[in-house]
């Protein structure tokens, strides 16, 4: 099968009205947001993932730090952010991916839905999926961490984590945009993983070895764990703008790299 | 032309974004982030507010002023005085009914851990350490030095003190180099001064007051050490225990004794000298009066407006009194009338609690400090102008001590008047440290202790090759190796058990005499690991079976409500096996955060072996 690109003059002969706009928008959350639900293979592990660990090391061992170390409280906004991380890398990177392996795009572009849709669903996703991460990790911190924070400190770690999913969705859809669509699932686990260990946010990057403590701040995921944990009242190493620019520049590199994947990507077919 | 445009397009928001994430980065690594700057801090206070009290009754570190407005943020005291105007935007708290006074300065601790938190909590902000761990004073020099530090009490410390081989002060598991001749004082004290201590203090005491003997440096050291540290311009302060040794230090030169003499009452002609010679007093009646057997601050536990905001170990400590040796010549009255005397006959008198000794603990214990100098005959305005004014002049701190327009805006904001009652000091309402209020957490909500499954509550019947326990961390053996010393004990499982068991553990080791507080023996922890509290409420009594040598052994008790010192009571281990009972009330516990229990042996017995058997709560 050959890929056809529809030229562009023919979408503007025929727009939408906006009530159609929207309803495609919508729909295409909604399936979106139903083949997600209906895939276990990336609902359980999103969420599962950081609620294992977070109990496993904020609930379990946070007890034994002595009042030292808060772990609860640091490790509910590092799990968060790692959660956040992992739900907008599967949703985008694994999804966009295979769907492009699947032909999807191809059947797509020749649908007459806007193509906005597409990545919108996808972006809704993320974002939803990271409400549901926070919700998850935060019944976990109160119910059995004794985690307590304002009502103003709750509301800023929901608005970091979810606004954190912008910029790793942006890294997934560069990711889904390069990678074969077999080779996307275990690539995104590569990334993840080690990733999010070395960012510090399975344990606080204190307990790191010296190198990987260096490094770490040059990892993207690093900055989305210093928000969060800002947002919990738990002091960072340097000024918010920093992170919010390292993040910022993240995501526009991310983009750069998903237009060049779909720019080859058009070019190919694949099987 | 267009699709050139956008490739020019696409390059520059590549560059941009990579140049964002550069910059990003380079800016978020700033130097200094570590562990301790990412600890806890709930709630950020906000940064600089400028703050006015007003209608407020003022101790301003010498006299009082009736009703006065006084004005702060983080840069000093603004304005002090009865018609100030309070600027707009200002945080005003109604002053009137309560006392302001300087932030109170603790003139003899022993500062480690999170103590100047602590302190910081009881409205103490300067602590004047007298021997810590030279290099904990000097991280906390460094961060005083680097800017404000707001959250803890500031430290001046004396580092390493000065001591004899064996002497005062190397008992407390820091090892640190002693001064065993007097040619090396000049050396010693260089070396004081490049570890950066603030001041020299000096233990001339070979603890007969107490009822112990300990060796302590010579007469001709003392004038050595005191000369060196003259010369180099460093106060040199003299632990005393008896007023022989007082007479000694004022004669070599000191500038200081940092406890008084509870031995014997001074004559006149002595206090004159004192006075005339500008020497002052750190009295430390707190610690005199634990040293007596009284638990100095049991009362303050007990009091709505300070149990709350104390942790149990720290409420611990203050019931708790040191043990009283039948020789001990140290007397309350004694160490009051020696207060009193040398404050009518002009003597500089500084307020100290020793804290953390038993019966004290920081910040807390200052001010039972105030309320015994007010019994022994001061009046409570010259109480608080021991702990701010004086001090701060003695110790050369220009900037606090006092209320006056300028000075740092360290203040504690009370309940009452403690310039008339000094209790009052304790109903503290606010602390400020640099203009920046002070979170004072309540304690009383902790986490329960660790429950554990203790079963039938049987711990070891030691029937197995190895000392196993059906519950806990188990058994390992503790000695004194810890603290400096060189006791030993070894435990292992033999054959022949009480009431004709299979097997029980014998314990044999040697104790190392010379160590002040010896100990070896087998220690069992109840909870997951060393020292963990585990709840053990539903038991009353400790059994066991023993049998041994004849000698008398010690069971050791830790717990937080003992604070850092265990309880004891002492068992025969006699040639046939006898069971103990042990109530947890025989140790002043509950049981309800038991850390651990240590079957020792103890000063003069050199060679020991005893059995221990059966061992269960009940």
């Amino acid at each position: 099968m050959s890929t056809t690109t529809l030229p562009s003059e023919i979408r503007r002969a025929a727009p939408l009205g906006t009530h159609w706009r929207l309803r495609a928008y919508f729909l295409e959350a909604w399936f979106e947001f139903l083949k997600l639900l209906r895939l276990p293979g990336y609902a359980l592990p999103t969420l599962l993932f950081p609620a294992l660990f977070y109990s496993l090391f904020g609930l379990g061992l946070g007890r034994f730090s002595g009042g030292r170390f808060d772990a609860p409280t640091y490790l509910l906004a590092s799990y968060g952010a790692f959660g956040v991380i992992g739900a907008s890398l599967f949703g985008l990177g694994v999804s966009v991916a295979v769907e492009r392996g699947q032909g999807w795009m191809a059947l797509k572009r020749a649908s007459p839905m806007p193509p906005g849709a597409y990545l919108a669903a996808k972006l809704a996703m993320s974002a939803l999926f990271g409400v549901l991460i926070v919700l998850l990790l935060s019944t976990l911190a109160v119910t059995f961490g004794g985690v307590r924070l304002p009502v103003s400190g709750w509301l800023h770690l929901g608005v970091v984590l979810v606004l954190g999913a912008l910029p790793f969705s942006a890294f997934g859809l560069a990711v889904g945009s390069l990678a074969g669509p077999n080779s996307a699932t275990p690539l995104v686990n590569i990334l993840y993983l080690p990733l999010g260990f070395a960012s510090g946010l399975w344990f606080p990057i204190q307990m790191l070895p010296g190198p990987l403590r260096a490094a770490a701040p040059w990892l993207p995921p690093y900055h989305l764990g210093e928000l969060a944990l800002a947002a919990v009242g738990l002091e960072r190493a340097g000024p918010a703008w920093a992170h919010v620019a390292a993040l910022a520049g993240f995501t526009g590199l991310s983009l750069c790299a998903a237009v060049i994947g779909f720019r080859r990507d058009s070019d190919r077919t694949w099987g | 032309m267009s699709s050139t445009i956008r490739r020019i397009g696409f390059a520059g928001v590549a560059l941009v974004s990579l140049a964002l994430y550069v910059v990003g980065v380079r800016s978020a690594v700033t130097p200094g982030g570590s562990f301790t700057a990412r600890q806890a801090a709930p709630v950020a206070p906000p940064a600089n507010v400028t703050t006015a009290v007003t209608g407020v009754r003022v101790f301003d570190g010498e006299r009082v002023v009736p009703e006065a407005t006084v004005v702060f943020d983080e840069s000093g005291i603004l304005a002090v005085g009865t018609d100030v105007a309070v600027p707009a935007g200002t945080r005003t708290i109604d002053g009137r009914g309560k006392t302001l006074l300087p932030g109170l300065i603790d003139a003899h601790t022993h500062a480690f851990g999170d103590a100047l938190a602590r302190a910081l909590v009881f409205g103490v902000t300067t602590e004047l350490d007298m021997f810590t761990d030279a290099r904990f004073a000097m991280d906390m020099r460094r961060a005083q030095e680097a800017g404000p530090v707001f959250d803890r009490a500031d430290l001046r410390s004396a580092g390493t003190l000065v001591t004899a081989p064996g002497g005062h002060g190397t008992q407390f598991g820091v090892l640190i180099p002693t001064l065993s001749a007097p040619d090396d004082a000049e050396a010693f004290v260089d070396a004081r001064v490049g570890e950066g201590s603030d001041y020299i203090k000096i233990v001339y005491d070979d603890a007969v007051s107490h009822g112990l003997r300990l060796p302590s440096i010579g007469r001709d050291t003392l004038e050595a050490v005191v000369r060196a540290a003259r010369s180099r311009g460093r106060l040199a302060v003299v632990h005393v225990g008896t007023l022989g040794a007082a007479r000694d230090a004022v004669d070599a030169g000191a500038h200081g004794l940092v406890h008084v003499f509870a031995d014997q009452p001074p004559d006149a002609d002595f206090v004159g000298r004192v006075a005339s010679a500008g020497v002052f007093v750190i009295p430390t009646l707190t610690v005199v009066e634990s040293a007596t057997g009284i638990a100095s601050g049991a009362g303050l536990a007990a009091l709505a407006h300070v149990g709350p905001w104390l942790r149990p170990d720290e409420a611990g400590s203050l019931r708790r009194a040191f043990p009283v040796s039948p020789a001990s010549k140290t007397s309350l009255d004694i160490a009051r009338g020696a207060v009193a005397a040398l404050e009518d006959g002009g003597v500089a008198i500084l307020a100290g609690s020793d804290a953390p000794n038993p019966g004290t603990s920081h910040g807390v214990s200052l001010h039972r400090e105030l309320q015994l100098l007010v019994h022994a005959g001061l009046s409570p305005l010259d109480a608080l102008a021991a702990a701010t004014s004086v001090p701060a002049r003695v110790f050369s701190l220009g900037d606090r001590g006092r209320i006056a327009h300028g000075l740092r805006a360290d203040l504690v904001l009370v309940e009452g008047d403690p310039t008339t009652d000094i209790g009052d000091s304790l109903r503290i309402v606010h602390v400020w440290k640099h203009g920046r209020e002070v979170a004072r957490p309540r304690q009383d909500e902790q986490p329960p202790s660790a429950a554990v499954d203790a079963g039938t509550g049987v711990v070891s019947t030691f029937d197995d090759a190895e000392p196993t326990a059906a519950f806990g961390h188990g058994w390992v053996v503790s000695t004194d190796t810890m603290r400096g010393g060189g006791s030993t004990a070894t435990m292992r499982v033999v054959q022949g058990g009480a009431a004709g068991s299979r097997a029980a553990l014998e314990v044999t080791g040697r104790i190392d005499d010379a160590h002040m507080f010896p100990w070896a023996g087998p220690m069992f922890s109840p909870g997951p690991t060393p020292m963990a509290a585990a709840d053990l409420s539903r038991f009353t009594e400790i059994v066991f079976w023993t049998k041994g040598d004849g000698g008398t052994y010690r069971l050791l008790a830790f717990s937080p409500q003992l604070g850092m010192i265990p309880a004891e009571t002492s068992f025969v281990a006699t040639g046939e096996w006898v069971e103990h009972h042990v109530r947890f009330s025989t140790f002043g516990i509950d049981g309800r955060d038991l850390q651990a229990l240590l079957f020792s042996a103890g000063k003069g017995q050199p060679e020991f072996r005893f059995l221990i058997d059966e061992v269960r709560f009940r």
